[in-house]
């Protein structure tokens, strides 16, 4: 079986209006994707940004799968909320993207969106918080009826990941 | 077919903790350590230390510099669990206590040469308004009781932390 290692951090956010976010992330894999070491999903402590406006987490993700196929590569989706000074949480974007192929470190920068409701609702969310959120986790990373969604931008989430592959050269796959 | 060995590697890490930027802070030093899986040991060198104590520099830099020496070997057979180097920043407060400026981890990197990293430091928050008063007035911040936490993934769900960014670079 080849094997990928995905060593790295989820550096933090810039770009959301709102301050203090955590992030809750996971991975996705296809069916031939095993998972030997590392959690599969996790979620960063709160940030506030005293110096600046990027949120920092430094949140490691170390992750060791194995697998028969290329078919489902994994893909890193995250949800970035907001708590406000309550401990009440708000979502500021969903994103996600997918795990890079070649080895060596990579720095990415993942877009993320939130969906809009209808005018009254978002008139509600300036004042009161909440809002519109995805009832299935898997719009996220699927494209599959996006269609029906109406959304705005968030922020930028950095991620730094390091991949290392091994044995991908015994299924005549070079990298 | 003869099952292969266990093929060990070695991962040598050479290195300095240089220099910070804490705008707000001054008479600071650092500590370091390395937390890695189960599959590494450290076979030579020191995977703990403690710099000496710096002042900013008079000049407009306002530099922290400790040039720190960091000089330690890991043999491991498994990716997994690479190390992380943990930096945590002390000072002093108003009053003369020893407080923590911030936490901050950071992978060793994977490709031979030389890197450069700067790291950004974070502190834990009470969350009440009162307990961060208290903190201030008696010099008893939060502060974790194994600086290692920092280098892991779990448990980080109930933190509250202010990022003061200031960044040790750490070429390796």
């Amino acid at each position: 079986m080849a094997e990928v290692h995905v060593i790295g951090q989820i550096m933090g956010a810039t770009g959301f209006s709102e301050s203090s976010l955590f992030c809750k992330w996971g991975v996705h894999t296809g069916a031939a994707w095993k998972l030997l070491s590392g959690v599969r999903e996790g979620q960063t402590q709160v940030d506030t940004p005293q110096v600046g406006d990027m949120a920092y987490w430094s949140h490691p993700i170390d992750l060791h799968f194995a697998t028969k196929g290329l078919q489902g590569w994994p893909r890193l989706h995250l949800q970035v909320w907001s708590q406000d000074g309550f401990g009440r949480c708000q979502l500021a974007g969903y994103g996600f993207c997918h795990v890079p192929s070649s080895p060596g470190s990579h720095q990415l920068h993942c877009p993320t969106w939130r969906p809009l409701g209808p005018w009254r609702e978002q008139l509600a969310r300036a004042f009161v918080g909440g809002g519109p959120q995805l009832l299935h986790g898997d719009a996220v990373y699927s494209g599959a009826d996006r269609y029906r969604l109406r959304t705005a931008a968030g922020g930028l989430v950095h991620l730094e990941l390091g991949l290392l592959l091994r044995h991908f050269d015994r299924y005549g796959v070079q990298c | 077919m003869a099952a292969a060995s266990p093929s060990v590697f070695l991962l040598m890490v050479n290195g300095q903790v240089e220099s910070a930027q804490f705008p707000e802070y001054d008479d600071l030093y650092c500590k370091y350590c390395f937390v890695y899986g189960q599959d590494w040991a450290p076979t030579a060198g020191l995977e703990e230390g403690i710099s000496q104590i710096t002042s900013k520099s008079q000049d407009v830099r306002r530099a922290l510099v400790w040039n720190f020496p960091i000089d330690v070997t890991f043999k491991s057979t498994n990716p997994y669990g690479w190390p992380q180097i943990v930096l945590s920043v002390y000072g002093p407060d108003v009053f003369g206590n020893d407080v923590v400026r911030g936490y901050g981890a950071v992978h060793v990197p994977f490709s031979p040469g030389r890197h450069k990293r700067t790291i950004p430091m974070f502190v834990p928050e009470s969350t009440s308004k009162l307990q961060k008063f208290t903190s201030w007035f008696m010099g008893r911040r939060p502060e974790y009781t194994d600086p290692k936490v920092v280098a892991q993934g779990e448990g980080r769900e109930g933190e509250t932390a202010g990022a003061e960014t200031l960044f040790p670079e750490q070429p390796a």
